[in-house]
């Protein structure tokens, strides 16, 4: 079960590592704070509790940047 | 899990302030009603305004321009638009070209001026310099004046801003922690000087939390500069910043409160503390100025320029 993630110059494939794996999950795995970016599943806006499925695309848009 | 106004389940944000959710539809909605509300209720615009919106490209002045245009779109305002390029390689030229693309997907006016051109010197350069100030000092300060002088030129009755609600509770914080309260009176919706060259300013996004706006933008596929400015982690501006976020964690509403609180208090502190200025000219370039030079040309006589 796997997903692609895609995040500032990051284009890569990625394992679904247990059940309900959310997008606040990944969030926390790369040290990013839900505050400064927006999500997308499949190229549509979704909340950070939205599960991961297999075969989903997920992009991480960095809106906020420091200062 | 679904809208809490239409039922839609593709919600794209829960507000943890409220608890609501929200699909982009009635997302996009919310935030376009909010401004509208902060406009009329702050008294932000008169009928026959023309509005100069200070347009660098990132998502706050984009988003300002793009609701501030539905008022046009009524005929109650007109609105120009004015970019600086304060000369930071690498970063503003992008910010630039996006903001002359939005002023000619809209057909307004706009103008870009650069440090370079008004002043003989960049940003980099000032930097490069041993005895510099620090970036935001100069940015701010000759930002400012540049704005002020275009708001003139191009006739403009107020200048409109994109500060969004953690600016505006980063400024209440940090003007109070440092001891500020001159510049503590100065902060509001809405702020006028008694010289009347200096033109009035506005903030129509300042109940709109920063993250919400990253979000409109995104939403509404506007085209904007997310970058970052290379000299911004320098600023103390970061580090309240950063604890207010932190406490926004456990208190979702605290920016609210903070800035609810400031509102309460302000015209006390406007009566008690507010300074008498002198109002003569600036020796040197003619614009109002409390002292023999104002702020932009003191920093100019210190770079030699």
């Amino acid at each position: 079960m796997t997903f692609i993630l895609k995040y500032k110059d990051i284009n890569e494939e990625r394992v679904i590592p247990k059940s309900n794996y959310t997008i606040k999950d990944l969030l926390d795995e790369l040290g990013i704070s839900a505050q400064t970016t927006v999500s997308k599943q499949n190229g549509e806006l979704v909340i950070e509790d939205t599960v991961i499925e297999d075969g989903d695309e997920i992009q991480l848009v960095q809106i906020i940047y420091g200062g | 899990m679904q809208c809490s106004k239409c039922g839609n389940p593709k919600v794209i944000i829960k507000r943890e302030q409220s608890g609501q959710l929200l699909c982009k539809d009635c997302f996009i909605e919310s935030i376009e009603k909010k401004v509208i509300k902060t406009v009329k209720k702050e008294k932000l615009l008169d009928k026959g305004d023309k509005v100069l919106v200070a347009l660098s490209g990132g998502k706050d002045s984009v988003t300002t321009l793009e609701i501030l245009n539905s008022f046009r779109e009524r005929n109650i305002i007109d609105i120009c638009a004015v970019t600086v390029d304060e000369g930071i390689d690498n970063y503003r030229q992008d910010g630039v070209d996006i903001a002359i693309r939005h002023a000619q997907r809209l057909g307004i006016e706009h103008k870009v001026v650069s440090l370079k051109e008004d002043y003989g010197i960049t940003l980099d350069e000032i930097m490069q310099r041993d005895n510099h100030k620090g970036s935001c000092t100069y940015c701010g300060v000759f930002r400012r004046t540049i704005i002020n002088k275009a708001a003139r030129e191009m006739g403009a009755t107020k200048i409109a801003t994109g500060h969004n609600l953690d600016d505006e509770v980063q400024a209440i914080m940090m003007n109070y922690l440092e001891g500020n309260t001159d510049n503590l009176t100065k902060l509001g919706a809405r702020t006028e000087s008694r010289a009347k060259e200096f033109t009035v300013k506005i903030k129509p996004l300042r109940e709109i939390p920063e993250r919400e706006i990253g979000l409109y933008v995104v939403a509404k596929d506007l085209e904007v500069h997310f970058d970052s400015c290379p000299y911004a982690m320098q600023s103390f501006r970061g580090e309240v910043s950063e604890v207010i976020n932190q406490l926004a964690e456990k208190h979702p509403t605290i920016k609210y409160s903070t800035l609810r609180g400031y509102d309460k208090i302000k015209n006390v502190l406007k009566n008690e503390l507010e300074k008498e200025y002198s109002h003569g000219r600036c020796s040197r370039c003619g614009e109002p100025s409390a002292n023999e030079l104002c702020k932009a040309c003191s920093f100019l006589e210190e770079l030699g320029l």
